[in-house]
């Protein structure tokens, strides 16, 4: 007798993460321009609702989510993340977003849970 | 008969972590000032030399690096990140380290296998 396991619940879909990404982050600094003393309330808020979101979802995996929002004013930023995991269950999404007065940058990254 | 087994090996050690990153980091752009096309370089060697300095380690973990490279020019940046994880074997460490013209922040995501 074969018992054949869908892989649809074990791995990490990047598109729907983004989705959740950009729906909190428009809901959270949507049609606003950069205000020193909310910024971090604004960032703590994006990283909450992602989580809180993705964690509903039910899937066995741990989460790490990474936001960044930085000013318009000509600097020069530049990200880069490494991984060191199992590429079959684990993944990640980066979602840029920007208006015209900030930027802001979420990162989630997914690791499967060993059951 | 009670076994008593020590944690140290399966937990993340975040004074050990610092020390690697902060070498990473001092190795890659110590003394050098901000340079817009060398900075991919820059942020490659940095997380690739600092996650196999932690995979060497030789700990039963799963490591996620990431690194924010900003040049000093007033802008404000501000970063947050939330963890979904276990509190008892997982942890993460961030390191900040400027210079006159470069800001850099490197964080490692520890979890446990």
């Amino acid at each position: 007798m074969e018992e054949y396991h869908s892989g649809d619940e074990m791995s990490f879909s990047p598109d729907e993460a983004s989705n959740v990404v950009k729906e909190c982050i428009e809901g959270i600094i949507g049609g606003v321009d950069y205000s020193q003393n909310k910024v971090n309330q604004w960032t703590a808020s994006i990283v909450e609702h992602t989580l809180t979101q993705l964690v509903k979802q039910g899937k066995p995996f741990k989460y790490i989510v990474n936001c960044a929002v930085m000013q318009k004013s000509g600097a020069g930023l530049h990200t880069a993340n490494s991984c060191y995991w199992d590429t079959t269950t684990d993944g990640s999404c980066t979602v840029r977003w920007e208006n015209r007065t900030m930027y802001c940058v979420v990162s989630v990254f997914a690791v499967a849970i060993a059951l | 008969m009670d076994e008593d087994q020590s944690t140290e090996e399966t937990t993340f050690v975040v004074d050990e972590i610092t020390t690697v990153i902060k070498e990473a980091v001092e190795s890659t752009i110590g003394n050098h000032s901000y340079q817009h096309n060398k900075i991919n370089q820059w942020m490659s060697n940095i997380v690739e030399s600092s996650l196999s300095q932690l995979t060497k380690l030789g700990k039963p973990f799963k490591y996620i690096v990431t690194c924010i490279i900003l040049q000093k020019n007033g802008a404000g940046l501000h970063t947050a990140s939330s963890c979904f994880w276990d509190n008892t074997t997982d942890g993460s460490c961030t390191v900040r380290w400027e210079n006159k013209t470069i800001y850099c922040i490197v964080s490692v995501f520890g979890l446990a296998i």
